[in-house]
């Protein structure tokens, strides 16, 4: 059985789902606020690395760890909804150019503040459980339990998301906003808020999806440290569909062991390369992703 | 009930509505007749804020209604289905009754089960995506979810559009039954003037964007010119 | 009316304006000094990828953020060239950056021209990452990390030297032949787009855009109109960026990194998207954008080693990019064209108000 689990095979899956659920992390809070708002946040690693730069560099005031997380979390909540209202409510309506330049141009801004403020050079998160993998038997098992805590956690975030959205009336208010948001005014929805509220969750989402990938092993927080996980992410949910949230996790784990298998047995470089081939591949067959439903509701 | 005044509204240059001013009065039926772009979905839009004014008042009771948000309108107590019924096709049934019952004062769940008291068809249908139910199961849905949060006014956008004449005919003794019942304001928007005409007790009639007529139901149904004219009845 | 309009100009005048200016910038630098004869060469270097986009995303409709990966597909192919023929001439190397770019773009087509607004977006974006992964994965060719070092790529000629100083190329008369040579190579980009946005071409390619479903009907093939679209932003791309590399005289990975693209939005947009004129103005805000930049932090007391003075021009720039997109989405030279109508309809009608 440890013979098994610590084949090459089954060391690449581990690996690939770890990297995987991060980009389902992100390609669900890309969908989030793409369903209800249409706008695809450009800027959504950027805003998740300030957020946890802000909170993860109290570690080095001596303020306990999981406070930082907590920090941050709320922080990205915090500036997801200001976001929302600053620069993303003057566009609604406006065409498809320009959120998504101004949210290019948020990102950028972002980036390089973060450079202005915290510098360039990594910095090295302390992990709240242990990078060493496990053993079986002699054989060493590609999980940690920092691998384990970071599957758990996105699972169970995933899953608050589903349920939040799915089995509440919260959720049901969120949904309608997103598919009809006239007759959802009619029926007494306050839709702005919840536009708000969606972009919140969202990047709170993003926030802690940051400090898991600063956290990793071999990855440090730097300015760019989400740069291209946000392009992975993207891919994932463009390969979901970005209107399936089930897409978005689906996506995500999909281009996580398309990437680590590439990496494994052909080189690093080529991970990026087969991942937007995965992703031409699924557009060119099924233009709005794997799955989307075949409805024409924005036209 | 409802007041509206010298209302002007605009699509950029063009008048839609001009200087449209009539009156709604509380427990009526007000049939808002005319032809295909008379004005009468921008009329009903403009009542719920979904579209501005450029000129113009609208009143319930003694309250304002221009400039106030769409969704504080629907909190007053004004119920609009809607052109095309509005209902929620990726969501069940009673997802849309439930989305209806948010703004309801009561207990939603209660108001929910109300309403599958008096649609049976609905009950039966429970979980059942609205985007597979016909027609008229769909316009069953709309009155009912408008009818969850228990508003004192009624706005219904041509509730007859693609429906059979006897679904028609269902659905308008259905309207009637329920102002009656429930004291409810209603302005009933529709093309179809015969079948409006059966159960209103007022008619505005519009065309092009004014108001041609507005007059008891009785007299507009005997009036051959209006009816040649706007309402295309030809005896 | 008289409009200021530059693309509703007949072809003489177009030619007589692009000449002119082309001219005048000429003149500049012989009275300008070796550092901002560099930076006008940089600068016009990039106004010509912003022609490439404005055409792109302006004319035909199609937002692009991978641009620098344009760049890097002629930026590498000079630079690996010139490592194995050192002795092509100029024209041939420019001509292999325009061709190497005008392939990306034919790649990235297939699946781009089917993808709309932030599908095709975060597409674009993704082929300009994977472009700075194949500098690694054909690491043997392009040096991978390491950077591509051609000193004796751009020499000044001897007749140019000659008009100055003497037989030997100074640092100010190579500095100088470096910018002149960058303007002359965009004057000539600027007088082929000019003509092409006037084109049967061009006018399809707005008619895609603002109405793909009647321009279908009336013939047009969206497909390959867009496919057309992508491969001359592309060629100007790789202009742009072997040009670039020519005047740097070296090439690595971080040459063409994914902020270029914000930069190139962001002189777009502050230009005016969809303008010759813009392209122009975000070529020379790009030019004079160090020294302003150096001129702030200078002012303010910014140190320009620290953080916040390293990072101040990707900052402004972003800035510009989200307010200006926000508040003046037509950019200067949309905004001085409805100022300028603004005036002389105001001017006409107080003449035809005016008693005879
Ligand atoms: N979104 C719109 N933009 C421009 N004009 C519109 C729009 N909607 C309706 N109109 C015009 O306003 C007029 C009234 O339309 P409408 O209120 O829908 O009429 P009705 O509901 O009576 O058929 C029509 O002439 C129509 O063309
Ligand atoms: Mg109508």
């Amino acid at each position: 059985m440890g013979g098994f689990l610590a084949s090459r095979f089954m060391s690449d899956v581990f690996n690939g789902v770890a990297n995987g659920i991060i980009f389902s992390l992100i390609a669900l809070s890309l969908v989030v606020v793409w369903q209800s708002t249409n706008v695809l946040n450009f800027a959504q690693g950027a805003m998740a690395t300030f957020a946890t730069y802000i909170g993860m560099t109290q570690v080095e005031h001596g303020i306990n760890i999981w406070l930082c997380m907590v920090i941050s979390v709320v922080v990205g909540f915090i500036f997801g909804g200001l976001t929302e209202r600053v620069l993303i409510r003057p566009l609604y309506g406006k065409p498809d150019i320009n959120p998504i330049v101004v949210m290019v141009g948020f990102l950028g801004f972002l980036q390089f503040l973060a450079a202005a403020i915290w510098g360039n050079i990594p910095r090295i998160l302390p992990s709240p459980f242990s990078q060493v993998f496990y053993t079986s038997k002699g054989h060493t098992i590609f999980l940690s339990p920092f691998v384990v805590f970071q599957i758990l956690t996105a699972v169970t975030v995933m899953m608050i998301v589903a349920l939040v959205f799915r089995f509440t009336t919260l959720g049901l208010k969120l949904r309608a906003a997103a598919l009809a948001p006239e007759v959802a005014r009619l029926l007494g929805v306050r839709v702005d808020r919840l536009l708000t509220f969606g972009w919140m969750i969202s990047s709170a989402v993003g926030s802690f999806t940051a400090i898991l990938v600063a956290m990793q092993n071999g990855s440090a927080l730097s300015p760019s440290v989400m740069g291209s996980v946000f392009i992975f992410g993207f891919i994932a949910a463009a390969v979901g569909g970005l209107d399936s949230p089930i897409g978005a996790v689906v996506g995500g784990l999909l281009i996580g062991l398309v990437e680590q298998f590439t990496l494994d047995y052909w080189q690093a470089n080529m991970a990026p390369v087969m991942a937007l081939v995965v992703l031409i591949v699924v557009l060119m067959i099924r233009p709005r992703g794997l799955f989307t439903k075949n409805t024409q509701r924005r036209v | 009930m409802i007041r509206v005044a010298h209302l002007t509204v605009k699509y950029g240059a063009i008048a839609a509505l001009t200087d449209v001013s009539f009156e709604v009065r509380p427990g009526s039926i007000t049939a808002v007749l005319g032809a295909n772009g008379a004005g009468k979905t921008t009329l009903l839009r403009t009542i719920s804020s979904l579209m501005t004014p450029s000129q113009g008042e609208i009143f319930l009771g003694d309250t304002a209604l221009v400039g106030q948000k769409t969704e504080d309108i629907a909190r007053l107590g004004v119920a609009h289905v809607p052109e095309g019924r509005g209902v929620v096709a990726e969501f069940t049934v009673e997802e849309n009754l439930r989305l209806g019952a948010l703004s309801s004062p009561e207990n939603s769940a209660h108001a929910v089960a109300a309403q599958f008291e008096r649609f049976p068809v609905l009950a039966q249908r429970r979980k059942q995506y609205a985007a597979t139910l016909s027609g008229g199961e769909r316009q069953m849905l709309a009155l009912a979810r408008a009818l969850v949060a228990r508003p004192t006014v009624l706005l219904l956008d041509e509730p007859s559009l693609g429906l059979s004449p006897m679904v028609t005919a269902d659905i308008m003794t259905t309207i009637s039954t329920l102002s009656r019942e429930e004291k409810l304001t209603v302005v009933l928007v529709e093309q179809n003037a015969k079948s409006a005409l059966r159960i209103a007790d007022h008619a505005v009639v519009l065309h092009v964007g004014t108001v041609v007529a507005d007059a008891p139901a009785g007299d507009v149904a005997n009036n051959d010119d209006l009816k040649r004219f706007y309402l295309g009845l030809v005896k | 009316m008289l409009r200021p309009n530059f693309h509703r100009l007949p072809t003489t005048s177009r030619w007589i304006v692009i000449l002119g200016v082309t001219a005048t910038a000429l003149g500049f630098t012989f009275t300008f000094n070796a550092g901002l004869n560099a930076q006008i060469a940089s600068g016009a270097a990039i106004s010509i990828v912003v022609l490439g986009l404005t055409w792109l995303t302006g004319w035909s409709g199609q937002i692009s953020l991978g641009n620098s990966g344009f760049m890097a597909c002629g930026g590498y192919f000079v630079g690996v060239w010139a490592n194995h023929h050192a002795a092509t001439p100029l024209v041939i190397s420019l001509l292999f950056a325009t061709a190497a770019g005008a392939l990306g773009g034919l790649i990235l087509a297939v699946p781009a021209t089917r993808l709309r607004g932030p599908y095709l977006a975060g597409a674009t974006l993704a082929f300009a990452t994977v472009t700075s992964s194949l500098v690694y994965v054909f690491g043997n060719w392009t040096g991978g990390p390491t950077s591509q070092l051609f000193l004796n790529s751009l020499t000044t000629p001897s007749w140019f030297a000659r008009m100055f100083s003497g037989i030997q190329a100074s640092l100010n008369s190579s500095a100088q032949y470096g910018a002149d040579l960058a303007i002359c190579v965009a004057a000539i980009a600027f007088l082929f787009m000019s003509n092409l946005f006037h084109s049967r071409l061009g006018r399809a390619m707005t008619l895609v855009r603002d109405n793909d479903v009647s321009a279908e009907l009336m013939g047009i093939n969206l497909r390959r109109t867009r496919t057309i679209a992508f491969v001359i932003a592309a060629a100007l791309g790789g202009l742009g960026g072997g040009l670039q590399t020519l005047l740097n005289g070296s090439v690595t990975p971080g040459s063409f990194p994914l902020t270029i693209s914000i930069t190139l939005l962001t002189l777009m947009v502050l230009g005016g998207i969809g303008t010759l004129t813009g392209a122009v103005l975000g070529g020379l805000i790009f030019a004079v954008s160090s020294n302003v930049i150096n001129w702030l932090c200078s002012t303010a007391g910014i140190s320009s080693t620290s953080n916040l003075g390293t990072n101040m021009q990707g900052i402004v720039f972003s800035v510009l990019l989200m307010t200006t997109m926000l508040i003046a989405p037509q950019g200067i030279s949309g905004n001085i064209v409805r100022g300028y109508r603004h005036l002389m309809q105001r001017f006409t009608s107080k003449i035809d108000n005016s008693p005879a």
